[in-house]
């Protein structure tokens, strides 16, 4: 033992020279690079790494875009609001945070122009305004002259005013107008702005004031009802910090929002667009990694003989780890350069045509992409290789005499767990939220498991299968039979590519067929509000008349929800009529309510607990889901309904979902008819008045004072050209998805390329037709692909009800064609792929391919 | 250790191999011992299935054994563990193989240059070059395997197994897979380079011609040492 010792220690101090295993592992990466040995693993994670790369920066991009875009509905990315002054140090501390801000003021007053006069909406605004969006203006009331946009207000002493104010007080462009004790100059006439109100309740004639003007108006005395708000714009992380100091100090009467929080069409159409987006890259995240899982592991095995070799000719197991680790980081490191410079390029062309289509220039990108990319590449790489080198490591030097040991190496259950674990991280780090990755996550888990369990059942059923021996069908379903563990693998690979390509892209386009149904030329553009019950059939005679329709007409009375099972709720409180905040009450909703009664359910509301009024009911109310919620309205709970000074109570009997999307008049609380008819009641209406009956319309409504039109026309603009842009963001987010998933297949060909190659040359050396071993080929991977897209289609089917429901609140349906096109796509790409890839093969002579295989 | 197993740079002892089948335990080789002095070359032979690779492979240190003792260049084999066997190979031990086992992604000189650079050895390249050299491959060092023929392979691995000047070479079949004039021209640099190099030599064959070239012969059957008999070459050693 002595001389074993001497032995040792002479090869470890002459195995120490570091710089040889580090030259050897440079080389052997070099030579296999050039070789081409590389090109699977190293396309697998730079596909990985562009896909994600592009992805997360278009998603972070579009994202950006679209908040912002949607931020414009509010002037600002933050609003803060309350019906009374707002304290000067909440600005002071939003400068700490490097804010910007704006000053609103909301209130109704009477308009005068010699012997006219009209009801408006007054919005005084600070020269900041708005923060986001522009305010489209137009010089004269003229159709022939264009409107253009500004991004500020009108000056101390000018007001703007809308069309219909215009029409109304029978003035033009120059002409004075009285405000209270101020007069004014109608400056510009009002088109658009950003955050036009669509409260169609509160909303009236619009008009534009300086802030400064306010005060010489006289028109705000104790006692007046006003809202007032301030803007926020700025670096999103400082908002949220600003917020943080905020909150505590935000007192029952002051509400700060964004635009996703409200319950509106666009909060709606944002938020879903926003998960369709971060569904999308969680599903490319998952492609990226299968393939990189596949490739990692057919990465390993090709380096079985020469580890081999080296453990023969002496190389130490730890001369070996290293060289391969450095080897494989080496792959790793040049996989995600390649990715990155791709990524970036591809992103560069993405937004580069998405900006021109979505007709805005998009945000920068953060540093996020970077990140994830880079990690993304490297975890990958990392950990599915990690399992299948340490195979690498343990296999026997004997293998140099006998051929096939440790070919029978399985896949473990610990890299299984390790990948799985990886995946579930990765997709976590993306998404930044546990519930939709977990969900997904194991949606996928249990998918694989059956379709692995199915597909074994499959090809060992296909084994009393007999055909004639030498057709090409025999061949396919002998091939499919021989490898039906690794088929099995690639059955499961195939279908969870195909079924998240299907999944995304149904799901995108009944999300914007969705959205398009809610839109359609023909919808709601105005609404007419404070029509009173003798004013109906005349109204209703005159827009017959025109040729308008309407969504028919809702009775409104304005009351106040006052107390919940004899519990009052706070309510709104005047500090300058010196009233006391009612401490000991419950919170409420702090505002009046549009009430109405009904006997027959809205279609745009659907009940999703107790019953909707029956012929005799009496004294009962349904409630909209949301507000129950956060009032803990339960069902048979009394509530206590107070109008002027009259107050009754009702019972819940049933809580309604609401599709705020829908253009039409929507209602928090819908009581039973005798509760509410004897009550003085407004009408209200949504119809669509085509762009020639406006001018008519307004002419006509000018004999009905108290009658209000309300034009939606600028705001519907926006929100249609809204979701065109989120429409092609979506669009092009499936191309890269699809793009990955088109990478999953590819490799997985590969992945048996080799093995197909020797039976190839078997073949041909018995003088099997070239013809023979194609259509052989052709018809294994069409069996597979055909296989693989019948039950990915109905997978993603049966996926896709759950996430329309339960993720994107849309009605869950079934996708029949998707049963016809998953096994058409899966047969015919899967099956082309394959059979491209043997033709390569087998254009090369059989003496070159059995020097190739030996 | 005796003087007299100071003398062989190979000794077995009373050498068993076994493997475990579903059907139980498979004996593949039995009781097996033989000697080998320095310099001599020895062919091993036996048909199919008789255990003479495996035979190869213990003695080699790539499989470890069930019972028995081999000592190979005084190292007692069958107690080391396998990273100080894959150390005694690096240092006295060189190979040849049936399918030539090339690297594919190195060039014939980095495959001959691996052997040298896994032990540490600086003058690799130089020591390629020149053994590259006299198997006739100069002009193919930056050739990779798959643009060589079979018999340049073979050639290349002829070179790579004498780098570092091992004592012992072991040589699975080295010309089965080429045909009669590349086989017999490998069998000749092999002799030569065993006699220039004063290498030990210990090839499985079943091809007699060769074995008779061997100074001995050993005659394996169902894992049994049935025959050790001198070659045509028994007056070289």
């Amino acid at each position: 033992m002595i001389v074993t010792g001497r032995v040792l220690m002479q090869y470890k101090v002459e195995n120490n020279n570091n710089a040889l295993w580090v030259k050897l592992a440079f080389r052997l990466f070099f030579r296999e690079l050039k070789r081409g040995e590389l090109t699977i693993i190293s396309a697998a994670i730079a596909l990985a790494v562009l896909t994600v790369f592009t992805l997360s920066s278009v998603t972070d991009r579009i994202g950006q875009s679209i908040d912002q875009k949607s931020n414009t509905f509010i002037a600002a990315d933050r609003k803060l609001g309350s019906a009374h002054p707002l304290p000067n140090e909440y600005k002071e501390k939003s400068l700490e945070y490097s804010l910007n801000t704006a000053d609103q003021l909301y209130f109704d007053t009477m308009l005068f122009a010699n012997d006219d006069m009209q009801l408006s909406s007054v919005k005084a605004v600070s020269k900041e305004y708005p923060l986001r969006g522009k305010i489209i203006i137009k010089d004269t009331l003229s159709d022939q002259v264009p409107d253009y946009s500004v991004t500020t207000g009108p000056t101390p002493g000018n007001i703007w005013l809308s069309e219909s104010v215009l029409y109304a007080l029978g003035i033009e462009i120059g002409d004075s107008v009285e405000l209270g004790a101020k007069n004014l100059i109608a400056e510009k006439v009002l088109v658009e702005e950003p955050d036009a109100p669509f409260n169609i309740f509160s909303a009236s004639k619009r008009v534009l004031i300086n802030i400064n003007d306010v005060a010489a108006t006289k028109v705000i005395q104790p006692g007046s009802r006003v809202y007032y708000a301030m803007l926020f714009s700025g670096n999103e992380e400082n908002i949220v910090s600003y917020y943080e100091w905020l909150k505590p100090k935000l007192s029952e009467n002051q509400s700060w929002w964004g635009v996703k929080d409200r319950q509106s069409w666009l909060s709606g159409s944002v938020n879903r667009a926003e998960k369709f987006l971060l569904l999308a890259g969680l599903l490319g995240i998952m492609l990226a990694a299968v393939a990189i899982a596949v490739s990692a592991k057919r990465y390993c095995e090709n380096q079985y003989d020469p580890v081999a070799m080296m453990k023969t000719l002496g190389g130490s197991r730890s001369s070996i780890r290293k060289i391969f680790m450095l080897h494989l980081s080496l792959v790793t490191f040049f996989a995600i350069i390649i990715g990155l410079i791709f990524g970036f390029a591809l992103q560069l062309v993405a937004i580069d045509y998405l900006s021109e289509n979505m007709d805005q220039a998009l945000p920068k990108a953060s540093i996020r992409p970077w990140f994830i990319s880079i990690v993304t590449g490297a975890t990958c790489a990392l950990m599915f290789s990690l399992k299948p080198l340490l195979d690498l490591f343990d296999i026997p030097p004997l293998r140099v005499l006998r051929r096939n040991l440790g070919d029978s190496i399985a896949v473990s259950r610990i890299h299984l767990l390790v990948s799985a674990i990886t995946i579930f991280a990765l997709m976590l780090l993306f998404s930044g939220q546990w519930m939709t990755s977990t969900i997904l996550f194991f949606s996928s888990a249990a998918l694989v498991g059956i379709l692995y369990g199915i597909s074994r059942l499959l090809f060992k059923a296909g084994r009393g299968v007999g055909l004639s021996p030498g057709s090409s069908w025999s061949l396919a379903i002998a091939s499919l039979q021989k490898r039906a563990s690794a088929n099995s693998v690639q059955l499961v690979s195939f279908a969870l590519a195909i079924k998240l390509l299907l999944f995304l892209f149904v799901l995108k386009n009944d999300i914007i067929n969705d959205w398009q149904s809610q839109l359609p030329v023909d919808a709601p553009n105005a609404f007419l509000v404070n029509v009173t019950e003798e004013q109906l059939d005349p109204i209703e005679f005159m827009l017959a008349k025109e040729g308008i329709s309407t969504t028919g007409f809702y009775p409104t009375v304005r009351g106040r929800l006052n107390e919940i099972n004899n519990e009052l709720l706070a309510r709104d409180y005047s500090e300058q009529d010196n009233e006391k905040k009612d401490e000991e009450a419950k919170a409420g909703i702090g505002r009046e309510l549009n009430l109405t009664w009904l006997m027959d359910i809205p279609s745009q509301n659907e009940i999703t607990q107790g019953q909707w009024f029956d012929k005799d009911v009496k004294g009962e109310a349904s409630v909209e889901e949301g507000m129950a919620e956060r009032l803990e309205i339960e069902l048979g709970d009394i509530i206590g309904i107070l109008i002027g000074s009259e107050k009754f109570n009702a019972k819940v009997t049933s809580f309604r979902k609401v599709n705020w999307s829908s253009l039409k008049p929507n209602f928090f609380v819908i009581l039973s008819p005798d509760l509410l008819s004897h009550f003085p009641a407004t009408y209200i209406t949504a119809l669509h008045v085509p762009k020639e009956s406006k001018k008519s319309l307004n002419v006509l409504l000018k004999s009905y004072s108290t009658i209000t039109m309300i034009d939606v026309d600028s705001f519907i603009k926006q929100v249609r050209s809204t979701v065109d842009q989120v429409s092609i963001a979506i669009g092009f987010v499936l191309i890269i998805v699809m793009f990955c998933g088109g990478l999953v297949l590819i490799s997985q060909v590969q992945a048996s390329l080799q093995e197909r190659m020797q039976e190839v040359v078997i073949l041909r050396t018995l003088g099997a037709k070239g013809r023979l071993i194609k259509l052989a080929t052709l018809y294994e991977f069409f069996l597979l692909g055909l296989i693989a897209g019948l039950v990915a289609a109905i997978f993603s089917d049966i996926a896709l009800l759950l996430v329309q429901q339960q993720l994107f609140e849309l009605n869950g349906k079934l996708h029949p064609i998707i049963w016809l096109v998953g096994p058409a796509v899966g047969a015919s790409f899967v099956s082309i792929l394959g059979y491209f890839m043997i033709a390569k093969t087998l254009k090369k002579n059989t003496s070159d391919l059995l020097r190739v295989m030996s | 250790m005796t003087e007299l197993s100071q003398l062989n740079i190979i000794q077995v002892r009373a050498l068993s191999k076994k493997v475990n089948t579903l059907a139980g335990e498979l004996p593949i080789l039995s009781d097996i011992s033989f000697n080998v002095k320095p310099g001599e070359s020895v062919a091993i032979v036996g048909a199919s299935g008789s255990g003479k690779s495996t035979l190869l492979g213990l003695l080699a240190g790539l499989d470890s054994t069930n019972e028995g003792e081999i000592y190979l260049d005084s190292e007692p084999l069958h107690t080391l563990d396998e990273e100080q066997r894959a150390a005694l190979r690096a240092k006295s031990i060189g190979f040849v193989f049936q399918s030539f086992m090339l690297v594919q992604s190195l060039t014939a000189i980095e495959n001959v240059m691996l052997p040298a650079e896994l032990a540490g050895h600086k003058d690799a390249k130089q020591q390629a070059i020149n053994l590259l050299t006299k198997v006739g491959l100069e002009y193919r060092l930056d050739h990779f395997p798959s643009q060589l023929s079979g018999g340049e392979q073979q050639r290349v691995a002829i070179a790579r197994a004498f780098v570092g000047s091992p004592k012992i070479l072991f040589a699975d079949e080295p010309s089965a897979n080429l045909d009669t004039k590349n086989g017999q021209l490998i069998e000749s640099l092999l002799f030569e380079l065993n006699q220039e190099k004063d290498t030990t030599l210990l090839l499985v064959t079943h091809d007699e011609h060769l074995a008779e070239r061997c100074n001995r012969i050993l005659h394996i059957d169902g894992g049994h040492l049935i025959n050790d008999s001198n070659g045509s070459r028994a007056h070289a050693v």
